[in-house]
């Protein structure tokens, strides 16, 4: 880039997030203080100015919780800040390029700014929140706030001139060009954008609440910062066992399944009778039809102690009856059953689709060479669908954390005899949201943990699948 | 060229097939009948269960083929439906608004990210793609709909969630991807033609099979859902059918421990075969639904990424 220089400013900027430049200083401390009800004990932990990162500290030893979410958008910001301005540091000394000219560049460039941008102005609002809701001047900005809100906004300008030249040049176009071209599409989008913000989107504010102990006096917003104390109880608690559990559990399933599902598949497109292969294909599909309710009274009606048909067949052999209900260690197999019950057919006429797609010339050309059924299978069927199966596996890793919650809860239910064998995070935090209000943190901090968790797995094989094979990755 | 329809490209059946071959078929048939079977018999257990004399069951237990057969079970439901046809009500209501919505908006999302001129097409997958890899979590999720919207109790909490997955957007993507050969839609702009227009005169015609695979999702996912229901029904008019059936069974097997210790009859309950009976009617609708769109259903569930 002919501008180097302007990386910069970034680095002037991560010199100013460093740990000790105060972004938040606390004044007029005997007012304040009293005013929050802050005593003598909580006041020694207390700090006359804070940086990013230990503005929480305040927030928790203060007892203040209403600030707690504020103080914790910042610290998100600050860490997104430092990752794009790390990042477009690397790329311009680097001089990493993709597609036209320097835009990919200059757009990393811009998104640095914005976010140091939006770093410095958060905590300005964030002052200002602190000091109208304790209806005093408590707080006020530091130095490097104001510093790099005016020198982000002018590299931001700046960046944005040089983008505007780069673009003319490629024929290229922005946001507002593209609205006004395709704003029929942005419309068709409007309904989508609506419901995946309160569905998905806003909830993600709540993970919040992971850092709280929650209580109804102060409400969720308000209750006090706890910082790590619901993972460290959950860890104490029941973090592996769950963990373990759901891990295996979709191990389990991913594998058998697909094992199960290509080779119902394979066998289905050999069969040459016609009424026999959809029969069958119609039979295997029909599970995936039945709701877990239903699979409840089918599974109570099979296994249960008294009426049940596996006793009542044990029985009449002349066998002892089993308790299925009060033994958890028959649980991971008939768990495992009836998943692989419900979605083997499901799986099998995906991959029926794409065997079905493979042209049938080159059968018959492997035929006249020799090969017999299973090195066609083997050395045509098994490779083409190979990339149906590298999706499916990626999307089902996607959601490794995630437990088939319906399953489970139904098969289970409140059962605690079966729970060490079949707790999932789901079940787990069900539980918690039906009949435990006050444990809203630890639930929370089990579901953020689960998200993170799962998020970090499928990065990072995508990553490995995208270095391997760039057409199979995922995104 | 009728010659060339006409024309099927399979195997020729002269060519005798070889004991290799054979054998291979044989073990083919075997496991697919196999298979079939294990699918099928917890269906015929619960039918049959629901046609067996309830105090055959509890002397004799379960089987397979209906002994003592009776009716009593379905009269028993009907005798008094009022409690499970309103459930069924609200599950055709939530089952028919929400497929309805759902699939208008996840077409309309599927073509707008399936348009190859549309900048940020990529960008919009992955937004949407995102939601099933990260999320807050289930509380913050409930606390969303009960606490902030106010909406504990409301028929809207129940049908709003589940309108669409990123799964079923990007399928429909695949489908449309698939359906609509870019030149077509290229040469209907250069006609004039806007999005709008696109959209309804040549792209949903040709999107039956997709429609229906991804409406059919949708249905089923609405059809057989009781969780909802449990987080935000606060009156049991509103409830889901399998929720409803979810809350007798359970109230079935409480009242039956509370019998034992206390020793009360329990003559008023849903008896076993009822219960069965239940079951059978509130799952009937959709394997009756299912052969008619099994057609276009077997026909293509292909996945895609979610880069486009």
């Amino acid at each position: 880039m002919k501008n180097k220089w302007i990386s910069g400013v970034s680095a002037l900027f991560l010199v100013l997030l460093l740990p000790f430049f105060n972004w938040i200083r606390v004044v007029n401390l005997v007012d304040l203080f009293s005013r929050i009800g802050v005593t003598k004990d909580m006041a020694k932990d207390l700090l006359t100015g804070y940086n990013l990162y230990n503005l929480l500290s305040f927030v928790q030893y203060a007892n203040q919780g209403v600030l707690g979410l504020f103080a914790m958008v910042l610290l998100i910001l600050a860490v997104a800040a430092i990752y794009f301005n790390v990042a477009f540091i690397i790329r311009s000394l680097l001089r990493l390029k993709k597609g036209k000219g320097e835009l990919s560049l200059l757009s990393a460039g811009k998104c640095a700014f914005l976010f140091q941008f939006l770093t410095a102005i958060a905590t300005i609002v964030f002052v200002v929140f602190s000091n109208v809701h304790f209806k005093m001047t408590g707080f006020l900005p530091g130095v490097p706030v104001i510093l790099s809100a005016v020198i982000s906004l002018l590299a931001y300008i700046y960046i944005k001139v040089l983008e505007k030249k780069e673009r003319d040049k490629y024929r290229e176009h922005g946001l507002w060009v593209e609205l006004k071209k395709n704003w029929v599409l942005f419309v068709m989008l409007i309904p989508t954008f609506v419901y995946f913000m309160i569905n998905n989107y806003l909830p993600m504010l709540g993970v919040y609440f992971a850092f709280t102990s929650f209580n109804f006096r102060d409400g969720l917003w308000s209750s006090p910062f706890t910082g790590f104390k619901n993972f460290e109880f959950l860890i104490k608690a029941d973090l592996f066992r769950l963990t373990k559990n759901t891990v295996l559990y979709n191990v389990v399933f991913i594998g058998v399944g697909n094992v199960l599902q290509i080779l119902f598949a394979i066998l289905v497109s050999r069969v040459t009778v016609k009424w026999f292969k959809k029969t069958s294909q119609t039979l295997m599909f029909m599970p995936y039809f039945v709701s877990f309710v239903i699979l409840k009274v089918i599974v109570y009606n099979v296994f249960e102690y008294q009426y049940g048909l596996i006793n009542n067949m044990v029985t009449s052999f002349g066998g002892e009856r089993i308790d299925f209900y009060n033994n958890p260690s028959y649980w991971p197999f008939l768990i495992t059953f009836f998943y692989l019950w419900k979605n083997i057919g499901y799986g099998m006429v995906v991959y029926l689709a794409t065997i079905m797609g493979i042209d049938n010339e080159i059968y018959e050309a492997a035929r006249v060479d020799g090969a017999n059924d299973l090195q066609q299978i083997w050395y045509i069927t098994l490779p083409h669908i190979k990339p149906t199966f590298i999706i499916l596996l990626l999307y089902a890793l996607g959601s490794i954390m995630k437990g088939q919650f319906e399953l489970f809860y139904q098969l289970i239910g409140n059962n605690g005899v079966l729970f060490n064998a079949t707790d999932i995070f789901d079940t787990y935090v069900y539980r918690i949201t039906m009949t435990q209000p006050l444990s809203i943190g630890l639930g929370t901090a089990a579901g953020l943990y689960q998200s993170l968790f799962g998020f970090l797995i499928i990065v990072l094989v995508n990553y490995v699948v995208k270095k391997r094979n760039p057409e199979y990755a995922l995104f | 060229m009728a010659r060339d329809l006409d024309y099927e490209p399979s195997a020729p059946k002269t060519i005798k097939k070889s004991t290799g071959t054979r054998i291979f078929e044989a073990v083919a048939y075997i496991l697919l009948i196999l298979g079939s079977v294990i699918c099928v018999l917890p269906f015929i257990i619960i039918v049959s269960g629901s046609f067996t004399d309830n105090a055959t069951i509890l002397t004799k237990g379960y089987s397979l083929l209906p002994r003592d057969f009776t009716f009593s079970a379905y009269q028993t439901i009907f005798k008094s439906p009022k409690d499970i046809l309103q459930a069924y009500k609200m599950n055709f209501y939530y089952t028919i608004v929400g497929t309805g919505l759902g699939l208008m908006m996840i077409t309309l999302t599927g073509y707008v990210i399936s348009r190859k001129e549309f900048k940020y097409r990529n960008t919009v997958s992955f937004l949407i793609y995102f939601t099933s890899i990260f999320g807050g979590g289930m509380i913050p999720w409930y606390l969303m709909y009960a606490n902030v919207l106010g909406l504990k109790g409301s028929t809207l909490a129940i049908w709003f969630p589940a309108l669409m997955s990123p799964f079923l957007v990007i399928l429909m993507r695949t489908f449309i991807v698939g359906a609509v050969p870019d030149a077509i839609t290229e040469s209907a702009k250069i006609d004039g033609a806007g999005h709008f227009t696109i959209f309804c005169r040549i792209v949903l015609p040709v999107l039956k099979p997709g429609l229906a695979t991804v409406g059919l999702f949708l249905a089923l996912g609405y059809w057989n859902d009781w969780y909802r229901s449990s987080m935000f029904s606060t009156n049991s008019s509103t409830w889901q059918l399998q929720f409803y059936l979810y809350d007798l069974l359970n109230a079935t097997t409480a009242m039956k421990q509370m019998a034992s210790n206390v020793s009360m009859k329990t003559a008023d309950l849903p008896t076993e075969s009822v219960k069965l009976a239940m079951a059978v009617v509130a799952t009937g609708p959709v394997l009756l639904f299912y052969p008619f769109v099994q057609r276009f259903f077997v026909s293509g569930i292909t996945v895609g990424a979610v880069k486009g």
